[in-house]
C-alpha cells in the first residue's frame, strides 16, 4: 500500500521587488515612472541615450537610489555594506536594452537582517498580544528594472517594446525560508509595504507593480511509513497583489503533497520549477523553464566604481529613519486604546500618523493626558478627517488624506483642549475642524474660529436657565413625565434647549439643570 | 597660428581630396560643415586650438554624420550626441574635418578588419597603417589634418602611431571621458591623440582631459596642462629598459632603430637603466581574456531591436538576434565575442577571467615598483616590427595579437603611454617609421610628454609628411 501524507510542514521564503521612487532612473537622467502616480504620456517617453542603450552611452549612479535602499535595509534591521559592487547580469531579451542588467551579485548594499512580523490570530488578523515571528532577511540588493513587451500592437500584428520602466531602481529583498503560512507571507508583505512607504522608498502602488512578490514554496511531508521528504521548490513569479500572494501560496501548499503522491519527486538539484499565477482560476501554472538561459555570466561592471559607504553617509541616511509602522500601531492600540482596525487604518499613511503624533505632542504640552489626546485626535482624523478627505477626493479625483486638509497639529491640540475644558461640544469639534479645513478659515486660530462660528458652550447660567424654563413651558406633558420619574424623557427637553441655544449649550450641563428643575437631580 | 581657420581647413580638405581615394583613411569627410565651422572660428574670439583640423575615429560619437565603428551593424547609425572629447575640441576652436577608418569596433591591429575596406599606410600603400585607429594615424601622417582622436584599448593609438611615424598618446585611465566613445573593453578603453609633434599632442590631450559627470570612471583631476616639461633637458631623465624590449619577436629592423635610439639618448645624457617587468610576458594573454570578456557584454546591445542592422524576414526572436548579429558583425568581432562569452561562462569564469584579473594586478604592481625606484618612464619599441603588408597576417590572428606586446601593459595597468617616432627602417627600398614607446606613472602625462619630446628632439624623426 502506498504511503499517505500524515503531516505537511510548509517551508516558504520570499523575494520581493520594490520599485524605488527616485525622480530619475538609477543610472540615467531620464525620469522614472515610479516617482509619480501619473501615467506616462505614451510608450518610450521616459528614455534617454542610456535607457535606449545607444552606442557611447554610460551609466552614472543616482546616489539617491542607494540611500533609499539603505533606508529600507536599516528599517529591516539589515547590516549596511561598506562597499557595494555593481555586476552585469547578461541575457538577451527585447525589454533589456543593454542585454545585461546592472545588479549587485556578490556584494549587495544590504546584508543579513531580521524583521518581526506581527503575531496573527486564527483568521490571519494581527494579534498584538501574540508573539511576533522573526523573519530573517538574507540580503537586499539594488538593480535596474527591465522594460515591458506590449503584445498585439501595430494593429495586432506585432510585439512592441516600451522602455519607460527600463532602468527604474529596483530593490530586491530576499528572505530566508522562515514563513509557515500564506497569512504570514501576506502579513510580512503588508508590513514591508508599510515600512517602505514610511521611509519614503516607494509609492507602493500595487496595481502599478511597485511591489512584486515571488514566494519560494515547498513542504516537508511526514508520510505514513514514518519517512520525512521534501517536495521540490516552486517559485511563483511576479505576484503584484496580496490576494495573489495568498492564493499562490495556499494553492501550492495544497497541490504539492498531491503532486508528490503522484510523481514521487523530491527537492533537489534541477527539481526547482517556476510557475505563474492565474488570477481568474486562482491556480498556479507551469512556466516554460529557461534553463539554457541561466548562465548570466556575471562580472563586475567596469563602467561603475563600487559604492563606498562611509560612516558619515550611513549616519546621515539613518537620521532620516522614522518610527516604524508596527511600533506606532502598538502605541495607538495599547496606549491610546484604539481598535486594531483604527490603528491599522492610521498606519497605512505616514503623514496621517505624523499629524496625529504631532497633535498629541502639542496637546501634551498644554497639560493634556497624551493617551486621551491620542484617542481623541485619532478619532477626529479617522471620522471628520476621513469624511472630509473622501469628499475632497471625490471632487478632485486625486487621493486626499486627512493630513492633506490644511489642519495642523496646534489647531487639533487647541480643539482637544477646548473640548477638555468643556468649552465646545463633540459636534462643535467637528464643526470647527471642517471650518479649518475649508478655504474660509484655513490656518485660523481654532479658538477664534470656534467663537466666530458660535459653538463655544455658553457658561452663562442665567441664559441656560431661561432656555430650560422655556423648554419646560413649551412641553408641559414631557416635563410632567420626568417629574413622575420617567427620566429618559428628558432627552426631548435637552434637544429643545440645544436648539434654542443654536448648539452652544452643552448637553451635559443642560441635562443636569433640567433634572434639577424637575426634581430628579 | 599664422593661417586662418578657413585656410587650414581648405588645405586639409585639399589633401584629403588628393589622397583619401588611395589611403581610405576617412570614411566620411565633412566638407561643408568644416568650412562653415572654420568661418565661425575665424569670426569668433581667439581660442586655444583655433582652426586646428581634427579627424575623429569613427567609434567616437559625433552629431555630424554617422558613427559606424566601421561595422555593417552601425553602417547607417547617427548619434544624437557628441562625445565629451569632441565637444571639448570644438569648444576650443578645433574644426572636425571627418571620421576615420578603424578595425571594426576597434578590434584589430591593422585596420584591415573594417567593413569598409582597409586603410593603407601613407609611407607605403601596400602596407597596413596599424590599428585599430589606423585611419586617424594615416590621416595625420599624410597631412590630411593636424591632429586626430583615436581610442586605445590595447595599443590602438600607439601602435598605428608607431607604424605611421606620428606621435600617439594614450592618457592615464580616467583622464579623458569615455562618454561618447563606443565601448569595446570599458576598463581598458581610453581616447588618445595623434599629432605630428609632441607639443600638439600635449596641447590637444590637455583640452580633452578633465572630469566629466557623464562618465563615472573619469577622474576628478584638473591638472590638465601637459606642456610644462616639453622643453626639459635630456640630462636627469631616467628611462628603464625592460629585458623584454629585446624579445625575440622584435624584428632586426626595429631592433636596430631601437638600439640606435638608446645609444643617442645615452650620448645626450639620458640615463638608461635595465629593469625587469616580471609579468609583462603574460600581458597579451591576460589582455585577450579581459578585453573580449568586456566586449562580449558591451556588444550584446546590438541585437537588431532598437537601431542598427536588423535581419529581414525572421521567424522568431532568436532568429532576429542570431541573423542580425551574424550579418552585422565581421569575423574578428564575432571571434572576440565568442571568446569573451566563453571565458565568462560558468565553469570557465574563474580559470580564465579571474586569473587574468590576477595577472592584471601583478602587471600594475610591476610598473608601480619600477616608478617607485625613480624611473621616469619605461622605454621599449612600440611594436615588434615596422608596418607589414596588407593581407600578410590576416589568416594568423595570433601573429596579429603579438603586435600588442609592448602596448597592452599600459592599458592593463591604467597608465599613460606614448609612441614617438624614433627613426626609419629601410625595407625593400622604402623608408618605414619605427616608434619608441614610453609608459609613465599614473597622472604623469606632463612628465611623459617631456620625455617623449627629448626623444623627438634627439632623433628628429617627427614632423615629416608621409608621401608614398
Amino acid at each position: 500500500m502506498p504511503p499517505t501524507v500524515q503531516h505537511v510542514r510548509p517551508i516558504i521564503g520570499m523575494e520581493i521587488h520594490v520599485e524605488l521612487s527616485t525622480r530619475a532612473k538609477v543610472f540615467a537622467h531620464a525620469p522614472s515612472p515610479a516617482c509619480t502616480l501619473l501615467e506616462p504620456a505614451g510608450a518610450n517617453v521616459m528614455t534617454d541615450e542610456l535607457v535606449l542603450a545607444l552606442p557611447g552611452s554610460l551609466p552614472v549612479l543616482n546616489r539617491r537610489a542607494v540611500e533609499l535602499s539603505m533606508l529600507v535595509g536599516m528599517a529591516l534591521g539589515c547590516a549596511i555594506a561598506d562597499l557595494a559592487v555593481w555586476d552585469r547580469k547578461s541575457y538577451f531579451y527585447p525589454d533589456l536594452p543593454k542585454a545585461y542588467q546592472i545588479s549587485q551579485y556578490a556584494d549587495p548594499i544590504c546584508g543579513p537582517g531580521v524583521v518581526e512580523v506581527p503575531g496573527l490570530d486564527e483568521q490571519g488578523e494581527i494579534d498584538l498580544d501574540a508573539d511576533p515571528t522573526p523573519i530573517r532577511i538574507t540580503r537586499a540588493h539594488l538593480e535596474e528594472d527591465a522594460g515591458k513587451l506590449v503584445h498585439d500592437c501595430a494593429g495586432g500584428t506585432g510585439t512592441g517594446v516600451d522602455l519607460n520602466r527600463a532602468g527604474t531602481p529596483l530593490l530586491e529583498i530576499v528572505t530566508e525560508p522562515d514563513f509557515v503560512s500564506a497569512a504570514q507571507c501576506v502579513a510580512f508583505a503588508r508590513e514591508l509595504r508599510r515600512v517602505c512607504r514610511f521611509v519614503g522608498a516607494t509609492l507602493g502602488v500595487m496595481q502599478r507593480g511597485h511591489m512584486r512578490f515571488e514566494p519560494n514554496i515547498n513542504c516537508e511531508l511526514t508520510l505514513s511509513d514514518g519517512r520525512k521528504v521534501r517536495t521540490p521548490i516552486v517559485e511563483v513569479k511576479n505576484l503584484n497583489s496580496f490576494r495573489a500572494l495568498a492564493g499562490a501560496v495556499d494553492y501550492e501548499l495544497r497541490a504539492q503533497p498531491e503532486r508528490y503522491l503522484e510523481d514521487g519527486r523530491e527537492m533537489g538539484v534541477g527539481a526547482k520549477s517556476t510557475r505563474g499565477w492565474d488570477d481568474e482560476r486562482m491556480t498556479t501554472v507551469a512556466q516554460r523553464d529557461k534553463e539554457d538561459a541561466h548562465d548570466y555570466r556575471y562580472f563586475p561592471d567596469p563602467d561603475l566604481p563600487p559604492v563606498v559607504v562611509d560612516a558619515a553617509w550611513r549616519e546621515r541616511v539613518r537620521a532620516a529613519l522614522c518610527e516604524l509602522p508596527m511600533s506606532r500601531l502598538r502605541r495607538y492600540v495599547k496606549d491610546y486604546g484604539l481598535a486594531l482596525k483604527q490603528g491599522e487604518q492610521l498606519v497605512e499613511e505616514r503623514p496621517v500618523c505624523d499629524l496625529l503624533d504631532a497633535s498629541v505632542e502639542a496637546a501634551a504640552a498644554t497639560g493634556m493626558d497624551p493617551n486621551d489626546a491620542g484617542r481623541q485626535a485619532a478619532n477626529l482624523l479617522l471620522q471628520a478627517g476621513a469624511r472630509i478627505a473622501n469628499e475632497r477626493a471625490q471632487e478632485t479625483g486625486d487621493p486626499v488624506l486627512p493630513s492633506d486638509l490644511g489642519v495642523n497639529a496646534p489647531q487639533i491640540a487647541a480643539l482637544l483642549a477646548m473640548r477638555a475644558e468643556g468649552a465646545i461640544s463633540a459636534d462643535g469639534v467637528d464643526t470647527v475642524f471642517e471650518a479649518l479645513a475649508s478655504g474660509e478659515h484655513a490656518g485660523g486660530d481654532a479658538r477664534l474660529v470656534a467663537e466666530t462660528l458660535g459653538v463655544i458652550i455658553v457658561r452663562d447660567e442665567g441664559q441656560l436657565e431661561t432656555w430650560c424654563d422655556e423648554a419646560i413651558a413649551a412641553m408641559p406633558e414631557i416635563a410632567d413625565d420626568v417629574r413622575a420619574g420617567k427620566v429618559q424623557a428628558v432627552g426631548r427637553l435637552i434637544g429643545d434647549v440645544r436648539k434654542r441655544s443654536g448648539g452652544s449649550a452643552d448637553a451635559k450641563s443642560v441635562r443636569e439643570m433640567l433634572l434639577n428643575k424637575l426634581g430628579q437631580g | 597660428m599664422s593661417h586662418s581657420a578657413v585656410e587650414s581647413v581648405q588645405a586639409s580638405l585639399d589633401v584629403i581630396g588628393a589622397r583619401n581615394g588611395e589611403l581610405n583613411a576617412f570614411l566620411q569627410v565633412f566638407e561643408a560643415e568644416a568650412a562653415a565651422r572654420a568661418r565661425n572660428v575665424d569670426a569668433g574670439e581667439t581660442l586655444p586650438l583655433a582652426g586646428m583640423t581634427v579627424a575623429i575615429k569613427d567609434n567616437i560619437c559625433t552629431r555630424a554624420g554617422r558613427t559606424t565603428c566601421a561595422s555593417r551593424m552601425l553602417e547607417h547609425y547617427e548619434s544624437p550626441f557628441d562625445a565629451t572629447a569632441v565637444e571639448r575640441l570644438e569648444a576650443a576652436g578645433a574644426v572636425i574635418v571627418g571620421k576615420t577608418n578603424l578595425d571594426e569596433f576597434a578590434m584589430g591591429s591593422s585596420c584591415e578588419h573594417s567593413a569598409f575596406g582597409p586603410t593603407r599606410n601613407p609611407w607605403d600603400a601596400s602596407r597596413v597603417p596599424g590599428g585599430s585607429s589606423g585611419g586617424s594615424a594615416a590621416a595625420v601622417a599624410a597631412g590630411m589634418c593636424d591632429v586626430a582622436l583615436g581610442s586605445d584599448t590595447g595599443g590602438s593609438v600607439r601602435q598605428p602611431a608607431g607604424l605611421c611615424g606620428v606621435v600617439g598618446v594614450k592618457p592615464t585611465y580616467g583622464r579623458v571621458s569615455r562618454f561618447g566613445l563606443v565601448a569595446f573593453a570599458s576598463s581598458l578603453d581610453q581616447i588618445g591623440v595623434f599629432a605630428r609633434s609632441c607639443a600638439d599632442a600635449a596641447r590637444v590631450l590637455g583640452v580633452i582631459s578633465g572630469p566629466d559627470e557623464r562618465d563615472a570612471t573619469s577622474a576628478q583631476r584638473d591638472d590638465t596642462d601637459f606642456t610644462g616639461q616639453l622643453g626639459r633637458p635630456p640630462e636627469g631623465l631616467t628611462l628603464g629598459v625592460p629585458s623584454f624590449a629585446r624579445d625575440e619577436a622584435v624584428s632586426a629592423d626595429t631592433r636596430d632603430v631601437f638600439e640606435a635610439t638608446c645609444e643617442a639618448l645615452r650620448a645626450a645624457g639620458v640615463s638608461l637603466v635595465d629593469i625587469e617587468l616580471p609579468h609583462a610576458a603574460h600581458g597579451v594573454a591576460a589582455y585577450y581574456i579581459v578585453a573580449p570578456a568586456e566586449a562580449s557584454s558591451n556588444l550584446a546591445r546590438y541585437d537588431g531591436v532598437r537601431y542598427g542592422r536588423r535581419a529581414e524576414g525572421v521567424g522568431s526572436l532568436d532568429e532576429l538576434y542570431t541573423r542580425s548579429r551574424s550579418e552585422g558583425f565581421g569575423h574578428e568581432v564575432q571571434r572576440r565575442i565568442m571568446l569573451g562569452t566563453h571565458v565568462l561562462s560558468s565553469g570557465y569564469h574563474d580559470a580564465y577571467y579571474v586569473n587574468a584579473l590576477r595577472v592584471r594586478r601583478r602587471i600594475k604592481q610591476d610598473y608601480d615598483a619600477v616608478f617607485a625606484r625613480g624611473i621616469d618612464a619605461v622605454l621599449t619599441p612600440t611594436s615588434p616590427s615596422p608596418a607589414f603588408g596588407i593581407g600578410e597576417k590576416l589568416d594568423d590572428p595570433m601573429a596579429l595579437y603579438v603586435e600588442d606586446l609592448f602596448t597592452v601593459g599600459a592599458n592593463l595597468a591604467g597608465l599613460p603611454g606614448v609612441s614617438v617616432p624614433a627613426g626609419f627602417a629601410s625595407v625593400n627600398g622604402r623608408e618605414l617609421p619605427v616608434g619608441a614607446h614610453l609608459v609613465g606613472p599614473a597622472w604623469g602625462e606632463a612628465g611623459l610628454m617631456g620625455a617623449a619630446a627629448v626623444i623627438e628632439r634627439i632623433r628628429g624623426a617627427t614632423g615629416r609628411i608621409a608621401t608614398a
